[in-house]
């Protein structure tokens, strides 16, 4: 009788080790998840601005796709450089001719960075935080570092950015030789980022 | 001066006007080139959603010079696929995915103002031919750790 109550209670405890391993397991895969959350958003407006004395040029694009890790604090940008579109159509085929960002060539721009003060925002609080973002920039095959000012607002839990930038043409090796466009394209352009985003389902 | 070097001047005036006029009327016409009006064009190609992400993950150089322009005037598709998703952009256009559950990226379509409307009865499920410009392709992207789609604009319903 006695050996068959320890049977029991050993059992029991099998039993309850088992479940303890289970809590242990599911408690590490939901942190595990929570360590890799992303955000994503395909919700943004890229907007190059360009001014001279001759004229002002805006270019837009809704296409890009963007995450933030928000615990690492990697952001990417993917943008398909072909989805600028220009007031003119004329300037547009020369944005996107050889001459210039050659997009058949080059379809995507890529930026790749992190937030170097990550620890100072709050993803699961209202608020806007002030954030740096370093990195690298791949553009027309050409790769340059990067480090930029940004806005984070988190309002009832979404996420937005903003971003607004100058980019040199040159440091791309983009570059009109002559004629109209050399003197009516600025030599520095002003990039605006605005994003919305979603948790990665 | 006599007559037959007045009537030459005359005329060399005449044609150098000509000329300007011509000139000018060539300069205000580039200046102004319409955009290409994609809905009224005809499609370059009429593909399955399936095939032409396929071909991207196979060989994305090889897509891309077949599908691109360089002066980003690029192939008109007429896609044919199963929605998986509607959604909109940062401009409040209508975005319709066309993926089946198989596929690991699909055609990602944006409408118009103009054509916005035509999505308004359609759901998920529904396999529909959609017409619009290529702007990129899919592929894996490491840094986001996802596929990315194809991406049409200028889209109608077809």
């Amino acid at each position: 009788m006695k050996t068959m109550f320890h049977e029991y209670k050993n059992l029991k405890l099998k039993i309850m080790s088992k479940k303890t391993m289970l809590t242990i397991l599911a408690v590490a895969a939901i942190s595990f998840t929570a360590m890799s959350q992303k955000l994503v958003t395909s919700k943004s407006n890229i907007k190059f601005h360009s001014h001279t004395a001759a004229e002002d040029i805006d270019a837009n694009n809704t296409k890009a796709v963007g995450t933030i890790d928000t615990k690492t604090g990697e952001v990417v940008y993917s943008v398909p450089m072909q989805a600028f579109e220009f007031e003119k159509a004329l300037m547009q085929k020369h944005y996107n001719s050889p001459k210039f960002l050659d997009t058949k060539q080059f379809p995507k721009a890529k930026l790749t960075g992190k937030i170097t003060n990550l620890s100072k925002i709050d993803f699961s609080k209202d608020g806007t935080y002030n954030v740096t973002v370093k990195g690298e920039m791949d553009m027309h095959g050409v790769k340059n570092p990067i480090e930029e000012q940004a806005t984070i607002t988190v309002k009832d839990g979404k996420v937005s950015t903003n971003t607004k930038f100058k980019i040199v043409l040159a440091d791309y090796k983009v570059a009109f030789e002559k004629g109209k466009p050399s003197t009516n394209i600025a030599k520095e352009v002003e990039v605006t980022v605005n994003a919305e985003y979603i948790t990665k389902s | 001066m006599n007559t037959t070097t007045k009537k030459r001047l005359k005329i060399i005036a005449l044609l150098a006007l000509t000329g300007i006029v011509i000139a000018a009327g060539v300069i205000i016409y580039l200046f102004n080139m319409p955009h290409r009006d994609v809905q009224a064009a005809a499609a370059d190609y009429s593909i399955n959603a399936e095939e032409i992400v396929t071909e991207y993950l196979k060989d994305a150089l090889v897509a891309n010079e077949k599908y691109l322009d360089a002066e980003g005037e690029s192939k008109i598709l007429a896609v044919n696929g199963v929605i998986s998703e509607i959604t909109e952009d940062y401009n409040g256009d209508k975005v319709v995915l066309l993926k089946s559950n198989n596929m690991q990226a699909g055609v990602s379509c944006t409408f118009t103002p103009e054509t916005n409307v035509q999505t308004a009865n359609l759901i998920v499920g529904d396999q529909v031919i959609i017409k619009g410009v290529i702007r990129s392709g899919a592929s894996y992207d490491e840094d986001l750790e996802m596929y990315e789609h194809v991406i049409m604009e200028k889209s109608s319903i077809q």
